[in-house]
């Protein structure tokens, strides 16, 4: 004979327990930890490079590049000037707060002010977990096509800001700002929608003060 | 999607619950999955039995129970299965809608010998 036992416990949660545990402390810390995520080829390295060259004079940054496996990012993004360590997920689709914690403390953020966590490329599983983050940025870049915000909605619901990269091939792309912005609105009604070029560097101001306005304020509580 | 680590912490957490509450030995655990979560119930009995593996739930049996992805229209109100009907209501054409069920992923019951 069996006995049944109901437990009824959702296992998302079990992540959302250490995330909101992790961000508490960072709160606490005034530690500012950006999780950025985006498709694989959406430009996030060539944006955090730009990024890093106009804030590091005023913010100590700190960056984690999740990788399946390879080191070719950090070693891009420390040459930028920031601290950069790699995080191998070892086939995994994405991050959870614990190998966000892990990550932290392999990094050492005693000397940093802002920590970026660049996840997984993909648009589908880094949406599902929250890693403790401040803040949660994507990006989106002009070739992936302006019907993405319909077709991966969760991520869009759960960040706080796109970039929207790559403005600079706007004429040779049949891309609706425009449109893009709807659909985003739609998934996410308080989304914040900055159009940025890594490559000519258009947008990028309006990208850091952003950081700067978010990194203030997580750090005045 | 990621199957694996749903899966290993699920079992880390039917372990604890197990422990706390005195139980050695487990014949059944089933889950709850929802249509809209991501997983794929196929994938993850394989991901389950790999991550069993040296565990007590090494011999236990996985049910899965699947859950209705259902929504409620943004225009007329109407709750319709969102899989069935592609995310279109059946009733206004729509594409608004609010996600009611579906996207749960949770450990439902243990079944454990009297």
């Amino acid at each position: 004979m069996l006995r049944t036992i109901e437990i009824k416990q959702s296992v998302f949660e079990s992540n959302d327990r250490v995330a909101d545990a992790l961000r508490a402390e960072l709160r606490a810390r005034g530690l500012f930890l950006l999780n950025l995520m985006s498709s694989p080829g959406s430009g996030k390295t060539s944006t955090l490079v730009k990024t890093i060259a106009a804030l590091k004079d005023e913010l100590r940054i700190g960056v984690m590049e999740a990788d399946i496996d390879s080191d070719v990012d950090a070693h891009t993004v420390e040459k930028a000037g920031a601290k950069a360590i790699q995080l191998h997920t070892g086939g995994m689709c994405h991050l959870t707060a614990d190998m966000t914690r892990q990550g932290l403390e392999a990094l050492g953020t005693e000397d940093v002010d802002l920590a970026i966590l660049e996840n997984v490329g993909n648009l589908v599983c880094p949406a599902e977990f929250d890693t403790g983050a401040s803040k949660n940025a994507m990006i989106l870049s002009v070739p992936e096509g302006h019907d993405k915000p319909l077709k991966y909605p969760l991520m869009f619901e759960v960040c706080d800001v796109m970039v929207i990269n790559k403005i600079d091939v706007l004429p040779y792309f049949d891309f609706d700002l425009d449109l893009v912005r709807e659909y985003a609105l739609r998934r996410n009604p308080k989304i914040e929608i900055i159009p940025i070029s890594a490559k000519t560097g258009e947008g990028i101001d309006r990208w850091c003060d952003w950081l700067r306005r978010e990194v203030k304020s997580w750090k005045e509580g | 999607m990621h199957e694996m680590t749903l899966a290993i912490q699920a079992i880390r957490n039917v372990l604890e619950f197990a422990q706390e509450n005195g139980i050695d030995e487990i014949d059944t655990v089933v889950l709850e999955i929802g249509e809209l979560s991501l997983v794929v119930p196929e994938y993850k009995e394989e991901a389950w039995n790999a991550a069993c593996k040296h565990t007590m739930l090494e011999n236990s049996r996985l049910q899965i129970d699947v859950t209705p992805g259902n929504g409620i229209c943004g225009d007329c109100g109407r709750v319709y299965n969102i899989v069935a009907n592609r995310g279109v209501c059946p009733g206004c054409g729509s594409r608004d809608k609010e996600v009611l069920s579906g996207r749960e992923f949770n450990i439902k019951e243990l079944l454990v010998p009297e």
